[in-house]
């Protein structure tokens, strides 16, 4: 062997495999709430592939415990409940992850408006405030009782209480981010205000975000599920954990796995995203990121 | 400082109007009205125009929010449409049971969770680290009312130890105030363990890597001391902040929580409105909650400056 | 150090303490013993039961309120109030004659005046009210005790419908009560009924109080229905509203509560094991389950696609989503009067008895024309029939080829929304379901569902001049043999215009603490007098 064909050996980059176990050793939380929102993510496109029939009422089957025939049993309708769980990853998740979207918009957007321009502040403040005020679960109900029960108007009645909490945390960071000497310079130099907030205010606000979407996304989840209970959630027919668990409450003691199994799983998917959210805040908040 | 406070409160006013407005519309723009739901199975729909017309949902909307506009200013928050009850009246029978709910809850959750941040926070990066956040954020992850019915299944069905529901005005003895409201504040506590355990926990970790810390450590202070006085008054700011959010949540949840109980508060009392249309409580209560709210948070921002003095108005 | 944590609990605890004063006050109390706490089906949030033909209401009017005359137990009319009554020979004039010793709750003796304002009030409001003043030429008061009905033409259902347990019930008020616009609420709650409704203690929206009213004259016979001795043996009777179906039912069997009237209905074999309860129906003749037609827009308005719907609905499915396939409590009917009542018959029901028929059901919806449009389906969530109606009535559409739009809303949206007289797509409805009792939808002229006059009738506004006509000979045929014959031809009528689809009879167990006797079983109305509670089990 020459001497020459040895040195790119030496310059080559750890394996693959050595870096990802790294990071999974310093990141367990990361990789535990990735992995778990990842199958269950992939669970829920695959559904129609093998998860059956989650609509068709069959009474005379209702309340039938785990078997061959149905794995997770039925509920009290008659209905799959294995089906209705998978497809429920689909909606649940769904209404998750809208409304981390549009409350991560909406926020940034009005958050980043608010703070760098005073007039609006004032004004947009004080419309947040009204906002925060009023008690989300209630605005939530009210929302859906008096227009009518559905996917869209839950996604709606979750996210309008948390833009406010967004719109506050982007503030804030607009509100420090714009006394550093960098953007003053920059201003003075005569950048486009568009500019100075997409190139320098926006990036420092994505972390935070990140953040906060996990944290609005698993509450949203939960959200939904509050919603049934109260009966003013996603419309009965729709499979979501939320509503699967609020419509068989009454059944507790005869049959638990009319709950326990949207119920696990919504509990799995909440702690998952909690996770990933705790993770990616001790990584990307640089003072603990050091600690660590 | 004073002069902070005074604009505070006008603030308050202001924000109440806000929300006073938005409520307004919100119930008045959208279809269907009490009417309806007043006449009952067995009438008509020319039954439900008379009922209409008779509680003058029939005039036009500034016609409306005038009206109640100007009883609010004079301190009147109107008469149920369904009960005929004054809705100050029906608001204070049901704030008793409230604020009970939520002070044991705010007492279980802020205990148990500033404990579990601050042993986090000590004990960070170990297996104690992480089962603890690892148990405050399952307690998050479970929706409360399926909390509530094992609570009771085990509790007061299976182990028969407590009741299974209601609630027993204080003046009435204070074993069977405090024995109906222990499962519900579990249930609803644990939900906000995790938030407040985490905040704490983060908090504190800051803190703990400032330099007086590490200088109250080489000097030999207790563990105790220095965690406890040093750190945790420190990181009391943002402790406390996330506990005034808890109270806005917590309105939120003692809602579900009094419907599983059945305790009748005012968060059952909202939501039986909602159901009913019964316009006058829906506007007279969100008005009331999003005052305390405010309050709350002026409350809390007050507290600041006993927790920080570099922080003043 | 002072926390935010300490000033929160001191300011919560001062709050707590002075929200309260009505609380505070010292009363005596009933003793337990002699009090019972009934959970009823619905939170009683209307005290008016004119106002609102609402059956709690109702509930709430029997407790405070008493009728001229009564149904018993075999639904025969029987004088209450009344002590003698005369009709003329020229069947035209009805003299009625109070009995003594009643007193409203104000101390006031009850007099003619009053009976008469009130029934000049409910029959504003009441189908057999309205259907009787048609024919009603006056009301003279003759003196303190003696009033007349005077007929312009024969009516043999005057004291039917006086009597009539169908909602709003012929409830006697105060004269200066009775005088409020029908369309206003009454705020008083002064009657002269066996309980008083107890104001001080009462929590709206959490527990309703009726203490035994003292001045109380019950009648000397035994108590049966509506009718005889309304003889109150406990101190106190609470209505306690308890939202939380499972946490109702746990309190009941903890002994926290003692009386259940609808029990979650799919736990009945079960609690009917627990040997500390008794669990019974006590309206006999059940409820009917129906699915409303809307007869003002396509494809409703087409009677072929009315007929599909007879020939698509399987009211084994409703039923067995809700009590269970192999259940007692419930029994398939085909008879446009219910099924065991005076009425039913087997007229024109060849669609019932050939069962679900998804082959014809196309054909007849294809031949109506059937342009694709979505049928719009009423979905109240928080109904225990109108929630498995509307996922049904969606699924059986679909599996004929009907597009469905399944509005999911609570029942509060619903009662709003059916009122709606626009097309379904603008804020209107083709389809929604309830239910109404065994004898309430047998009889033509209480049951607002069983007018078809058009644009005035109940919801879905039928219009067929045939049913109407014969609606009018019901009422004024002499004999109950008669009444028969023309449920007859109204049934054969009926299931040709179709008003509505039958989805199933179905029977309601209450349950109550063993140590609670003397429940008297009625349909509309739970009677608390007469019921004992024994020493606690």
């Amino acid at each position: 062997m020459s001497v020459i064909a040895a040195e790119p050996a030496l310059i080559a980059a750890k394996p693959r495999s050595a870096q990802l176990r790294r990071f999974a050793r310093r990141n367990p939380t990361i990789v535990a709430g990735g992995t778990i929102l990842a199958i269950i993510a992939a669970l829920a496109i695959a559904a129609p592939l093998f998860a059956g029939d989650a609509i068709t009422m069959q009474p005379a089957l209702r309340l039938r415990p785990p078997s061959e025939a149905n794995w997770f049993g039925t509920d009290h309708l008659g209905r799959d409940v294995f089906a209705r769980t998978v497809y429920g990853a689909q909606v649940s998740l769904f209404v998750g992850i809208s409304v981390a979207a549009m409350s991560i918009t909406g926020g940034l957007v009005i958050g980043l408006l608010s703070g760098y321009f005073r007039k609006v502040d004032a004004v947009v403040m004080r419309l947040m405030d009204g906002l925060m005020a009023i008690p989300a679960i209630l605005l939530a109900i009210a929302l859906v009782a008096l227009t009518r029960a559905s996917v869209t108007a839950v996604i709606v009645a979750i996210t309008i209480p948390e833009i406010p909490r967004v719109v506050r945390l982007v503030r804030a960071v607009v509100l420090s981010v714009r006394e550093a000497p960098y953007v003053e310079a920059a201003i003075a130099g005569g950048t486009p205000t568009w500019k100075i907030l997409l190139r320098h205010i926006l990036p420092n606000t994505i972390a935070p975000l990140i953040v906060q979407a996990t944290y609005i996304c698993a509450s949203a989840i939960l959200i939904e599920a509050a919603l049934s209970f109260l009966g003013a959630g996603t419309p009965p027919e729709i499979p979501t954990w939320g509503n699967m668990i609020a419509q068989s409450r009454l059944f507790l003691s005869r049959a638990p796995w009319t709950i326990f199994c949207p119920g696990i799983a919504l509990a799995l998917v909440v702690l998952a995203v909690n996770l990933l959210g705790d993770g990616l805040r001790d990584r990307l908040d640089p003072r603990l990121a050091r600690r660590m | 400082m004073l002069a902070y406070i005074a604009r505070r409160l006008a603030s308050t006013v202001l924000v109440m109007g806000i929300v006073a407005v938005f409520v307004f519309l919100l119930l008045h723009l959208s279809p269907g009205d009490p009417a309806a739901i007043i006449a009952g199975d067995n009438a008509t729909a020319e039954q439900i125009e008379g009922i209409r017309k008779q509680l003058g949902l029939d005039d036009a909307l500034p016609v409306q929010f005038y009206r109640w506009l100007a009883a609010v200013l004079h301190g009147d928050l109107g008469i149920s449409i369904f009960s005929n009850e004054p809705v100050a009246k029906l608001i204070s029978q049901r704030i008793e049971p409230t604020l009970s709910l939520a002070l044991t809850t705010l007492i279980i959750a802020v205990t148990l969770a500033v404990s579990f941040g601050v042993v986090a926070a000590w004990k960070v990066g170990s297996w104690i680290d992480r089962s603890l956040m690892v148990v405050s954020v399952l307690g998050f992850s479970v929706p409360v009312f399926v909390v509530g019915y094992m609570l009771i299944y085990v509790f007061s069905i299976s182990l028969r130890w407590l009741p299974v529901q209601g609630y027993s005005p204080i003046d009435q003895g204070f074993g069977p105030w405090i024995e109906r409201l222990i499962l519900p504040s579990i249930a609803l506590g644990l939900a906000y363990v995790a938030l407040i355990a985490r905040i704490t926990r983060t908090s504190m970790l800051e803190v703990l890597a400032e330099d007086y810390i590490r200088t109250a450590n080489a000097k030999g202070v207790a563990t105790r001391s220095v965690l406890l006085k040093h750190a945790l008054k420190n990181a009391g700011v943002p402790i406390v902040t996330v506990i005034g959010i808890g109270v806005a949540l917590l309105i939120g949840g003692v809602v579900i929580t009094e419907t599983v109980f059945n305790i009748p508060g005012v968060g059952r009392l909202v939501v039986d409105a909602i159901s009913k249309r019964d316009y006058p409580i829906i506007q007279g209560v969100i008005l009331i909650f999003s005052g305390v709210y405010v309050l709350v948070n002026l409350l809390v921002d007050l507290s600041y400056t006993l927790l920080d003095p570099r922080i003043r108005y | 150090m002072t926390t935010r944590r300490s000033i929160l609990t001191g300011g919560l605890a001062a709050a707590a303490l002075t929200s309260a004063p009505s609380i505070i006050t010292t009363q005596a109390q009933p003793s337990r013993a002699r009090t019972l706490r009934a959970v009823m089906h619905a939170d009683l949030r209307v005290l008016d039961p004119i106002w609102t033909t609402a059956n709690i209401t109702a509930y709430h009017g029997a407790m405070i309120y008493d009728t001229l005359f009564g149904l018993d137990a075999n639904f025969t009319p029987q004088p209450q109030m009344v002590s003698k009554w005369g009709l003329s020979d020229d069947k035209l004039t009805y003299t009625f004659e109070l009995r003594n010793g009643l007193t409203f709750s104000d101390g006031q003796a009850v007099t003619a005046a009053d009976c008469v304002a009130s029934i000049r009030r409910w029959a504003a409001r009441s189908g057999s009210g309205q259907s009787m003043m048609a024919r009603v030429k006056d009301t003279p008061v003759v003196d303190d005790k003696t009033f007349r009905i005077v007929l312009s033409e024969p009516y043999g259902l005057v004291i039917d419908s006086l009597s009539t347990i169908s909602t709003s019930l012929c409830y006697m008020m105060r004269k200066k009560d009775a005088e409020t616009d029908p369309n206003q609420q009454v705020r008083e709650t002064i009657g002269s009924g066996p309980f008083l409704y107890n104001r001080e203690e009462t929590r709206p929206g959490n527990r309703h109080v009726y203490d035994r009213n003292p001045n109380y004259v019950p009648r000397a016979e035994p108590p049966s229905g509506m009718a005889g001795g309304k003889v109150v043996k406990l101190d106190r009777v609470t209505f306690e509203n308890i939202a939380d179906e499972q946490t109702a039912l746990s309190a009941l069997q903890a002994g926290e509560i003692d009386f259940y009237e609808v029990p979650p209905q799919d736990l009945i074999d079960e609690l009917k094991k627990d040997k500390n309860l008794t669990v019974e129906v006590l309206n006999k003749t059940g409820h009917i389950a129906f699915m409303r037609l809307n007869h003002l827009y396509p494809p409703f308005n087409n009677p072929d696609a009315r007929r599909a719907m007879l020939h698509l609905a399987r009211q084994d499915d409703v039923m067995g989503a809700i009590f269970g396939a192999q259940s007692k409590s419930w029994q398939a009917c085909g008879s446009f009067f219910g099924c065991g009542t005076p009425m039913t018959n087997d007229e024109n029901t060849d669609w019932f008895k050939k069962g679900q028929d998804i082959a014809r059901a196309k054909e007849l919806f294809q031949k109506s024309g059937y342009d694709g449009r979505p049928v719009v389906v009423l979905q109240a969530t928080d109904h225990y029939l109108a929630n498995p109606a509307g996922l049904f009535a969606a699924q059986w559409l679909r599996s004929v080829g009907v597009n469905v739009d399944l509005a999911a809303m609570d029942w509060g949206a619903l009662v709003s929304r059916r009122a709606v007289k626009k097309p379904p797509a603008e804020g209107g409805w083709n389809i929604f379901s309830t239910t109404v009792t065994g004898i309430t939808f047998s009889d033509p002229i209480a049951f607002t569902g069983q007018a078809a006059n058009g644009e005035k009738s109940w919801f879905g506004w039928p219009a067929d001049a045939l049913q109407e006509k014969l609606r009018d000979k019901w009422a004024t045929a002499p004999t109950l043999e008669a009444r028969k014959e023309i449920a007859k031809e109204l049934q054969n009528n009926g299931w040709n215009y179709i008003p509505h689809v039958i989805l199933g009879q179905f029977f309601r167990n209450s349950a109550w603490r063993k140590n609670v006797t003397g429940v008297l079983g009625m349909p509309e109305v739970v009677p608390f007098w007469n019921m004992e509670k024994a020493a606690a089990i």
